[in-house]
């Protein structure tokens, strides 16, 4: 009962309930523009909230949260420049879309399924919280390691058209990911004695650079063709649409929680895996992948809204944070004096259900707005070309320098916008060289964590993977997905069905 | 030109004493080194607002991260010496030049204030098959090669605790796994990626009360006051006493050449912040003891500690370069 009363404190205190709209709002767009991420602003919060009491501060940070999540598809669909990291697989289908002047039905669909993946996050943290963080604690430095052999392989997925380019791309934002001093030994890799490369490169920036930049490059080829008309009379979707992807939106949104929970990775490799398993599991889409199927925005738009109630998983159980985000948040409740861990649900659970019934309202709110104001948002993508490309420019410049403050980061930003176009004009897919990057850490770190635990034995090493059952899940998904993606595959299946063919 | 140098800075040493007139006159910039949530960042971003009431200005902090933090200490240090930018770090600067990761340290600098020192714990997975310090050396000894201990790269606490160990235990055969940072060690921890974290007591006090994990022994000469029951590393083996109290700090710097008034200013602000009573009663809950110290006091605790380090680390062989060198003196000489 006092949980109850709990978690409806958001809704029966007035100015709580207007700070996480507020919050919200902000988010939203704080979101959509590339560069300004909400680990930014969470953190300029901190400052900001000091005063405060810790409830209204929770209130407008998890408003940030929930909406700056959101709001990343916005310029992803729009403009095909992913507001955040974990917007990238959103614009695959999403600009397609946009480029049909049905950037309306878009972002309706991506704001429903949005909603739909963040109560879905939000009703395990409320449920499971304590089964799902030991599960994930469960998850060794070879298990990391799997995971993000799996993520890798998404590179296929990910490149339309020539595979071999898409691995290129991909292992080169691998070797991006392992420049600058090596973070468990601090050796320098790949730095070549410069100092500015010691740091190594931001992946913001390059994110910027490549979607950002190289964009506004190739929209000057056509700076005269006029801008496609938005229809935007029909924007929530349907019941039926909703009703056609709920069992897949329920399959991502489990992805989602489950990577969201994970300390070490968050909503990016979520909303790429979930993308991933759309294209798999889906027989027919309407239209294929890439070329705007309703699949593609379904999938990644709920994994990463899911995920943001997987991060508090970990959080307010062990103290452990899921993503950066809530690492900061860990960091305020500290500041105001209270002492996230193990205990905080057994001292305050005051605290918990409070979260959850912000975290309920914020996902409310960002439906709310994110169903209205789309009007002015397609109006961006129907201005002249001659007054969009300048701005896209402004906004990846002050983006790329906003994360660190650093202006070599404007400068890589620009270096790779220049290299992105050249990557597209050769059909070079940009989707890879992110995940290489993403990922490069999380594939390094773990398998010398994992190697280095058994003093560089292979042997035993294999032995693990093989003696844990988790471990060995993640082996044998690595091995299909793996197989299944090679021409070996194709033929033993057609040989199969030709037999079945034959006996019939 | 040595001339025209002189009398620049002449030049440049009269308008910033005309300008300390009424120092602060414009937003001062803290520039701190570790990423947001991290305890540097917890730690600063909870004293300065109560500095900024005592100073009557505000400082915008900002994070500056990458190379260990050398990013944010060569910025500051290359800005202006006029008490306008402020470095907001933790120790291992006092130990770049010797694992060559940078050729500055604090001593470029004039330390504000030392805010807090932190105390150093051995903790352990509740299902490892000791349950103290000494059952741990024994394990160990019986058991070659099989405990795994987290580390932090070269330079990081857990290293710093390691040599020690190994100073005053002889070498210990155990496998060191590296992790980015103590908080991602301690979840491996809890998930038995490891079995020992040597982790800074702050870090590791809400899993030690929720028993997800066990204390082995408080790296003092004392037991502590969040921890009473814990038993204390002094209480297993005297021969500690050498190298203790030891702990990583946090302390708040300005460039060397700043105004004295300036200097004395800042001081004072950052002392009545850190007598704050929520300032001190967030450092008592995390464990932190708090310092406050500045000028003389500050330079003999910044100069101590890294001759004691800085030698511990080179006795142990995980240094890059020979504290020497770098005029570090051997503590006692």
């Amino acid at each position: 009962m006092t949980a109850l009363m709990d978690f409806l404190t958001v809704v029966t205190q007035p100015d709580l309930l207007l700070l996480v709209g507020l919050g919200t709002f902000a988010g939203v767009y704080v979101g959509a523009i590339p560069g300004l991420s909400v680990t930014m602003a969470v953190s300029i919060l901190i400052s900001f909230t000091f005063a405060w009491d810790v409830y209204p501060a929770i209130s407008l940070m998890i408003g940030i949260y929930m909406g700056g999540v959101y709001g990343g598809s916005r310029t992803a669909i729009l403009l095909n420049i992913p507001g955040a990291p974990s917007a990238i697989a959103t614009a695959l289908d999403g600009f397609p879309m946009a480029k049909r002047g049905e950037a309306g039905t878009a972002i309706g669909v991506t704001t429903v399924m949005s909603f739909i993946g963040g109560f879905l996050g939000i009703g395990v943290l409320a449920l499971a919280a304590p089964l799902v963080s030991d599960f994930a604690l469960k998850f060794q430095p070879r298990d990391y390691m799997l995971l993000a052999i799996l993520g890798i392989l998404l590179v296929g997925s990910l490149s339309q058209g020539s595979l071999v380019k898409g691995i290129f791309a991909g292992a080169l934002g691998i070797a991006i990911g392992a420049v600058g001093r090596d973070p468990l030994t601090f050796a320098e890799r790949f730095t070549f004695n410069f100092q500015i490369l010691e740091g190594g490169i931001s992946f913001i920036a390059v994110m910027i650079g490549m979607f950002g930049v190289s964009e506004a490059l190739l929209q000057l080829h056509h700076v005269d063709k006029d801008a496609v008309r938005q229809k935007i009379s029909r924007i929530v979707p349907s019941l039926s649409t909703v009703k056609k992807h709920l069992p897949l939106s329920l399959q991502t949104s489990a992805i989602g929680v489950t990577i969201g929970a994970l300390p070490g990775t968050g909503g990016d490799i979520a909303a790429l895996m979930a993308y991933d398993h759309a294209k798999r599991v889906t027989k027919n889409p309407e239209r294929p992948f890439g070329d705007g199927a309703m699949e593609g925005l379904v999938a990644p738009e709920t994994a990463n809204n899911a995920a943001v109630g997987g991060a508090f998983i970990p959080m307010m159980t062990l103290g452990i944070p899921g993503d950066a985000v809530t690492a900061i948040m860990i960091g305020a409740l500290f500041i105001h004096g209270l002492n996230p861990g193990p205990m905080l649900m057994i001292d305050q659970p005051d605290m918990f259900w409070f979260i959850v019934g912000c975290l309920v309202m914020a996902n409310c709110f960002m439906l709310l707005f994110g169903l209205t104001g789309i009007k002015l948002f397609t109006k961006i993508v129907e201005m002249p070309r001659s007054v969009l490309i300048p701005l896209i420019m402004l906004l990846s410049i002050v983006g790329a320098y906003a994360v660190n403050n650093a202006i070599a980061d404007v400068y890589w930003m620009l270096g790779f916008g220049i290299f992105g176009y050249f990557m597209r004009h050769y059909g070079y897919p940009l989707g890879p060289v992110i995940l290489g990057v993403i990922l490069s850490r999380l594939l390094d770190d773990n398998w010398r964590r994992a190697i280095i635990s058994e003093r560089e034995d292979l042997g035993a090493f294999f032995a693990g993977i093989l003696t844990s059952p988790l471990s060995l899940v993640l082996f044998v998904a690595v091995i299909l997905i793996f197989v299944s993606q090679t021409p070996i595959w194709g033929r033993a299946k057609s040989q199969l069905f030709k037999r079945r063919d034959a006996q019939s | 030109m040595k001339r025209i140098l002189v009398g620049a800075l002449g030049a440049l040493a009269l308008t910033a004493t005309a300008a300390i007139a009424e120092y602060p006159e414009k937003e001062i910039q803290g520039i701190i080194q570790w990423g947001a949530g991290g305890s540097t960042d917890t730690v600063m971003r909870s004293v300065t607002p109560h500095a900024e009431e005592a100073l009557g200005g505000t400082v915008v902090m900002q994070n500056m991260t990458g190379a260990v933090g050398a990013i944010a200490l060569n910025h500051v240090a290359g800005s202006a010496a006029d008490g306008y930018t402020l470095l907001m770090g933790a120790e291992n600067p006092m130990l770049y030049k010797i694992m060559g990761l940078g050729d500055k340290d604090y001593g470029e600098f004039i330390p504000i204030s030392i805010l807090a020192r932190g105390t150093p714990i051995l903790v352990a997975n509740p299902d490892a098959p000791f349950n103290d310090y000494a059952e741990m050396i024994a394990h160990i000894k019986e058991n070659p090669g099989e405990v795994k201990f987290g580390s932090t790269g070269p330079g990081g606490l857990p290293s710093v605790i390691n040599a020690m160990i190994g100073a005053v235990e002889g070498e210990l055969d155990v496998t060191s796994v590296p992790y980015d940072g103590d908080g991602p060690a301690l979840t491996g921890l809890q998930g038995g990626a490891i079995d020992v974290m040597p982790a800074v007591l702050g870090a590791a006090i809400e899993g030690i009360r929720a028993g997800n994990m066990k204390p082995l022994a408080v790296m003092d000469v004392a037991a502590n006051e969040q921890l009473p029951d814990a038993p204390y590393v002094t209480q297993f083996n005297e021969a500690y006493s050498t190298y203790l109290p030891w702990g990583p700090f946090f302390g708040v710097f300005v460039p060397k050449g700043t105004p004295d008034d300036v200097v004395a200013k800042l001081a004072d602000a950052y002392a009545a912040g850190a007598q704050h009573p929520d300032f001190v009663q967030l450092m008592n809950d995390r464990g932190f003891t708090l310092m406050g110290i500045s000028g003389e006091e500050a330079d003999a605790f910044l100069t101590k500690w890294q001759q004691g380090t800085a030698w511990l680390l080179q006795d142990a062989g995980l240094t890059k370069a020979s504290p020497e060198e770098f005029g570090i003196a051997r503590p006692g000489e």
